[in-house]
């Protein structure tokens, strides 16, 4: 039987995977990228473009690139949805005679299904010709909100591309399927999509060998394309401020911007601050003109915050809508770039006060989903052979109170490691062997799994007698510690049930303390961090200011900004301790002035309130995002 | 005596086979994790491999960013002066020495054909000069390394 595809089809991009030696592996398109835009055109001399090629031509050929054809697959013209996005689409759709759709390409019209094949039957080639063998059977996937008629059309889709289709799997169960999240019976599950240009929440249960989806939710018009946008005006305007130039015309200057931007907002989901370079972006009568702007995490969150409050409510509305608490839910599992964004991990963790899986990909999370289905249909996924990993490192005491890893963590078991130690002093008779178990550099800080004494060491200088420690952790978890002396062949060992025993919460708390251990990136970060809260602190009273500015008295307003500038110029000077002293006292004056205006009116007291709580809560937010960080 | 010895032998027997089971059980599962943790150790060593040839491309470029900062240290006063725009030009042209000795080519576009394998299209244009379809502007240049596209060039198309 020839290996299965799993084939995420998305609206704007799709990925494809196997599954190969029993494990899933996703593969690359014949132009060596890992996700395949989901668009086709037919250029003027009628040939074919699938993917990042068609993507490339758009322009110059709206009226014949197809692309979020999925909105439309298996859908009647007459559905409300087809008819918003046939104004939002530069292509033509128009009903066919059985009530649904059909889309211009060339000079004829086509079915969104033939379309959807186009982009299959490439993925299809592009995997034959890099595995080197014949693909016929695939898995696909659809979101979980499909009906009969969108499935049966996805499925026609992949017939005609030459697949023959086992399955189509939904999008979300195939992300907690890519978790193992399938074996947990009677589990809640939500899965979180945040695509380019689809917002999807889904809620599954998880029965006897079944998945089920409870409910469906989301926008499907809301995704990470739109925190570009947020961005890209965010640049036009800071410019136009600057240099009093409007980029909004030029369109290199646009293009150029808008690749500044999706790069920005990708470089703060791993740092605090990052800088959109843009030398010569434009030139005018005066010469050139460059632009260069900062921007921080924070004023990347200020911007889309209204999109990401948005998408928690509507997960909120879903869990109402299926009598569900966050709290009834057992995991959350993150699909889609946009959610690599800490503010969303952070938000979602709050809602339902655990860490959501977050480690595979989110762009190929689902493909990875679907070719696992492939696997277990196939029986190439085996339970016997499906092998857990370490979650902490083991190893054991040296001198010095020392952390000597054997086994590292995330490694797969079964396994053995072995390692040759000495005595410490001089005619030293034993040794004894202090198993731990975690990531701290000294002993002390981590678990203790058990300890046990090498004795009869013949005397000798230290450093000359071996001793051989072997690790060996079989395939239940099970250690076994053995220390054997060379000389005499003496040995001693122990026995250790249970080293994956530990819980979730146990081991994330054990992983979280070595890192909020590594004190030099702490220092840096606590820098960034108070930087951080001094910006949002300014950006709240400022907006305090400018909102009620008339209800507060012109010497209190006066000395508000006094120390809005101290403040801003504390943060540039890179000082901790002045930010932090600064912050608390804006921090201050900042509620007096709360105070008074709650004094004055009813309405105006929210707004402090709402300042005063906003204060409150930044800092915390700011400590789980530096942790997060580093994972 | 036959058949009692067989009794005995029948749950040994199937003691031996379990045993072997176990043992080749125990072996595939190590081949396995082996295997897989080989795998793990081997897209580390690859990370590592990148980064280290990363550091040659870093050590050429230091040596344009030396004498960027060379010129910078000679700004001209507000008429510019032809010998320093010379050296700009030269350090460019160092740049681009270093990339080609590198395979990185500059993709021809314009008055080509537009080719979406290697061009990207930004906009079309009216000109008369260019017949339809043909690049009649060049807004950045692509470029191949060692004959793969490392990135297209961007381009506005004639109408």
């Amino acid at each position: 039987m020839s290996k299965i595809l799993g084939i995420d089809l998305g609206t704007t991009n799709s990925a494809m995977a196997i599954v190969e030696g029993g494990e899933p592996k996703i593969i690359e398109n014949k132009e060596g990228a890992r996700t395949t835009p989901s668009v086709v055109s037919k250029n003027k001399s009628g040939e074919r473009l699938v993917g990042v090629i068609a993507k490339r031509q758009a322009i110059t050929n709206p009226q014949n690139t197809i692309f979020s054809v999925k909105r439309l697959i298996g859908r009647n013209f007459s559905d409300s949805e087809v008819q918003k996005d046939k104004s939002l689409l530069p292509y033509e759709i128009r009903e066919r005679q059985d009530g649904g759709v059909e889309v211009k390409l060339g000079d004829g019209w086509t079915t969104p299904q033939e379309v959807s094949a186009m982009i299959l039957q490439k993925l299809k080639q592009d995997a034959e010709d890099k595995l080197g063998e014949k693909i016929t059977d695939a898995i696909i996937t659809c979101p979980a909100y499909f009906d009969d008629s969108q499935r049966k059309a996805t499925k026609i889709a992949g017939e005609i591309a030459g697949l023959n289709v086992l399955r189509v799997i939904n999008e979300p169960t195939a992300a907690a399927l890519a978790y193992g999240l399938n074996k947990q019976k009677n589990h809640q599950i939500v899965v979180y999509d945040f695509g380019g240009g689809t917002f999807d929440i889904s809620v599954l249960e998880v029965g006897e060998d079944t998945v089920e989806v409870k409910g469906t939710g989301g926008d499907t018009h809301l995704g990470g394309d739109d925190f570009d946008q947020k961005v890209m005006n965010w640049i036009v305007e800071e410019f136009k401020k600057e240099q009093g130039v409007d980029l909004s015309k030029d369109t290199l200057g646009l293009q150029r911007i808008k690749e500044a931007a999706e790069k920005a907002k990708i470089e703060l989901s791993t740092s605090m601050e990052t800088e959109i370079n843009l030398p010569f972006v434009t030139s005018t009568d005066t010469g050139p003109k460059h632009l260069l702007l900062k921007i921080s995490r924070a004023q990347l969150e200020n911007m889309v915050g209204d999109y990401i409050e948005k998408s928690i409510s509507l997960v909120k509305q879903t869990l109402k809508e299926v009598k569900l608490e966050p709290k009834d839910i057992e995991e959350v599992v993150l699909v889609g770039g946009q959610t690599r964004m800490p503010k969303i991990q952070e938000e979602i963790k709050k809602l339902f006060g655990k860490e959501p899986n977050r480690e595979i990909n989110p762009d190929e999370v689902v493909a990875i989903g679907a070719a696992i289905q492939g696997g277990v249909l196939r029986g190439d996924v085996k339970d016997v052979l499906l092998l857990d990993v370490t979650p902490l490192s083991l190893g054991l005491e040296t001198l010095g109170g020392v952390n000597t890893i054997l086994i590292a963590k995330n490694t797969t078991v079964p396994t053995s490691k072995s390692q040759v130690f000495s005595t410490a002093a001089d005619n030293q008779p034993s040794v004894e062997i202090h198993v731990l178990q975690g990531e701290r550099p000294m002993a002390n800080d981590n678990k203790t799994l058990g300890r046990f004494i090498l004795d009869g060491i013949p005397a000798a200088l230290r450093g000359i007698p071996q001793i051989e420690v072997v690790f060996d952790i079989d395939a239940n978890g099970i250690l076994n510690v053995s220390a054997k002396d060379k000389a005499t062949n003496k040995s001693q060992s122990i026995r250790i049930e249970g080293t994956s025993g530990l819980s979730k919460d146990e081991i994330e708390k054990m992983r979280k303390d070595a890192e909020a251990h590594a004190e030099q990136d702490a220092k840096k970060k606590e820098l960034i961090e108070s930087k951080n809260i001094a910006e949002n602190l300014i950006y709240t009273v400022e907006k305090t200011l400018a909102e009620a500015g008339d209800k507060i008295p012109e010497d209190k307003k006066k000395a508000v900004q006094e120390k809005i500038e101290d403040l801003k110029k504390a943060k540039n000077d890179d000082n901790i301790e002045e930010i932090k002293k600064k912050t608390e006292e804006l921090s201050g004056i900042a509620q007096q002035v709360g105070a008074e205006l709650y004094k004055q009116t009813q309405q105006a007291s929210s707004q402090s309130e709402e300042s005063k709580k906003k204060e409150e809560e930044k800092p915390k937010d700011a400590e789980e995002g530096e942790y997060k960080e580093q994972n | 005596m036959e058949t009692q010895n067989n009794k005995e032998n029948t749950p040994t027997e199937l003691e031996e086979c379990q045993k072997i089971r176990d043992e080749y059980l125990a072996g595939w599962q190590r081949c396995r994790a082996d295997f897989l943790n080989y795998k793990k150790e081997e897209s580390q060593r690859a990370a590592e491999l990148i980064n280290f040839a990363k550091t040659n491309w870093a050590l050429e470029i230091l040596l344009v960013i030396d004498n960027f900062e060379r010129a910078m240290q000679h700004k001209p006063g507000p008429e510019i002066c032809l010998e320093w725009v010379k050296g700009v030009e030269l350090i460019e042209g160092q740049l681009k020495e270093f990339l080609k000795s590198e395979g990185v080519e500059e993709i021809k576009a314009m008055g080509e054909e537009f080719n979406p394998e290697f061009h990207e299209a930004i906009g079309e244009t009216e000109n008369s000069t260019r017949d339809s379809g043909i690049v009649a502007e060049v807004l950045e240049k692509g470029y191949t390394i060692n004959g793969k596209l490392l990135r297209p060039a961007k381009v506005k198309v004639a109408k």
